[in-house]
């Protein structure tokens, strides 16, 4: 019994021996391989930057390693680039079959080569890819696909790809963060897309449509969203009264001061949140009032407001009897930074 | 390679951003333009090099390590030997409040990331040519 044990302990040692060693020579052979992959992208600088440049380079008898390496850097410069040179990165992998061969894969039965298939044809700088992407974010069953192909899609700044990146955030289609991620990708280009789906009638959809135009627009795109304020759906009007103060829509200032009177809570703090990016000096007394006598979450973005809008007069309220918690909190703020300052 | 319309004497363009790809694709373009391109990669050595190399130009990323690119511009602005350097900023950021940020600082022009390596350098010769 005894001798039995001693011979199962030493298989055991040899095996845990043995998967040490395979560990110890498959982590030295990673590590081989990435070194000679960097070692090839610092080979390839010069040739790359000089073809995104535009200049006339022979590629011709390039080993895989250089290859590889070269593409890598010309995917990492294609997030970076716009214009010409972006088009040149996307000739560069049109012209080897890349592309082709890539939108071939999306449709492979194999999820995890689906995914990598949109991961890397985002990666390759070509608008040729888009229309395959959205089918892949529209119709593929699995997730993992479809959230490699609105990141793809972004990446590609694709902005046929605003409306279905939104439905697939609204819907759960793609991971929120990365189909939200996607349309920050896009940019400003996304706004008048983003403008026409205000109106849609799903109001997740409108509502997410108006946060976004507050963070990819400018001053400029803040006039449609005014009259959103009197959206029936609150979350619209919160969306709005967000988007608006993000923008700094100083001309939103008497439609964000009636919207502190929204019956619902979480609007009228977005709109007192508003009131204090903007520095509407004229909200002071009734976000005082807000501040004095709102529900929780009002009563402390009114507050937070007044440290921006009027720290003085907030001060002065906090040290009234019965002012609220919110008030003193924020006021507290005001006194510590005031300290810290001198 | 040739360059292409050098300057008659080599102008110094300082470029300063963390990001290793876009100092090489800058200092290629404005290399391959005829420009002397010396390179930062924090706001620290920016303006270490600003002060040392007195360049025509600083191309400066707004996020950086050490010191932001305003910080860097607003520094630069403040000390006699830099204060008429002109400064592009370069910004992932594109919200008018930053834009105007970048402008109360002392920044003569902005481009925001992703960028076209064509336009920065008609900006970089715009602004070294009206100088």
């Amino acid at each position: 019994m005894i001798q039995a044990l001693q011979i199962g302990a030493l298989v055991l040692a040899v095996a845990n021996l043995l998967v040490l060693a395979v560990l110890a020579i498959r982590r030295a052979a990673l590590a081989r391989a990435e070194t000679r992959a960097l070692q090839a992208q610092a080979r390839m600088r010069d040739l790359a930057l000089a073809l995104v440049d535009g200049e006339p380079v022979e590629l011709g008898g390039l080993g895989d390693d250089d290859a590889r390496g070269l593409a890598v850097l010309l995917a990492r410069y294609g997030r970076l680039l716009t214009g010409a040179a972006r088009r040149q990165i996307a000739g560069f992998f049109e012209g080897r079959g890349d592309v082709e061969r890539e939108i071939a894969a999306l449709g492979d039965r194999r999820a995890w080569r689906r995914a990598t298939a949109a991961r890397t044809l985002g990666d390759m700088s070509s608008p040729v890819a888009v229309p395959a992407l959205l089918g892949v974010l529209r119709d593929d069953p699995e997730r993992e696909a479809r959230a490699a192909a609105a990141r793809a899609l972004g990446h590609l700044g694709a902005a046929e790809a605003v409306e279905p990146l939104l439905a697939a955030m609204t819907d759960g289609r793609a991971p929120r963060s990365t189909a939200g991620g996607a349309l920050i990708l896009i940019g400003p280009a996304a706004v008048p897309e983003l403008q026409r789906l205000t109106d849609a009638v799903d109001p997740a959809l409108a509502a997410e449509a108006v946060e976004l135009i507050g963070v990819l627009g400018d001053a400029g795109d803040a006039a449609p969203l005014i009259g959103l304020l009197e959206h029936p759906a609150a979350r619209v009007r919160a969306g709005a009264a967000r988007a608006l103060g993000r923008l700094g829509a100083e001309e939103a200032a008497a439609a964000l001061r009636r919207a502190l009177e929204d019956r619902i809570p979480f609007v009228a703090a977005a709109a007192a949140a508003a009131l204090g990016q903007i520095d509407d000096v004229d909200a002071r007394d009734a976000l005082l009032a807000a501040a004095a006598e709102g529900a929780h979450e009002l009563a402390q973005a009114a507050s937070e407001a007044l440290v921006l809008v009027d720290p003085d007069a907030l001060t002065a309220a906090a040290a009234e009897e019965g002012a609220s918690a919110e008030m003193h909190e924020a006021a507290d703020r005001v006194a510590l930074r005031a300290g810290a300052l001198r | 390679m040739s360059t292409e319309g050098p300057p008659e004497t080599r102008s110094v363009v300082l470029v300063a951003d963390d990001d290793r790809d876009i100092l090489d694709l800058l200092a290629f373009r404005l290399g391959r333009a005829g420009y002397e391109v010396v390179s930062a990669s924090d706001g620290e050595e920016a303006l270490r090099l600003a002060t040392e190399r007195r360049p025509d130009l600083a191309v400066l990323d707004v996020m950086m390590p050490k010191l932001d690119g305003y910080e860097v511009t607003r520094r630069m602005r403040a000390d006699e030997a830099t204060k008429r350097i002109p400064v592009i900023l370069l910004t992932a950021r594109v919200q008018e409040h930053d834009v105007a940020r970048g402008f109360e600082v002392g920044a003569d022009d902005y481009m925001k990331k992703p960028f076209s390596p064509a336009e920065l350098r008609a900006r970089v010769q715009t602004i070294i040519g009206r100088r």
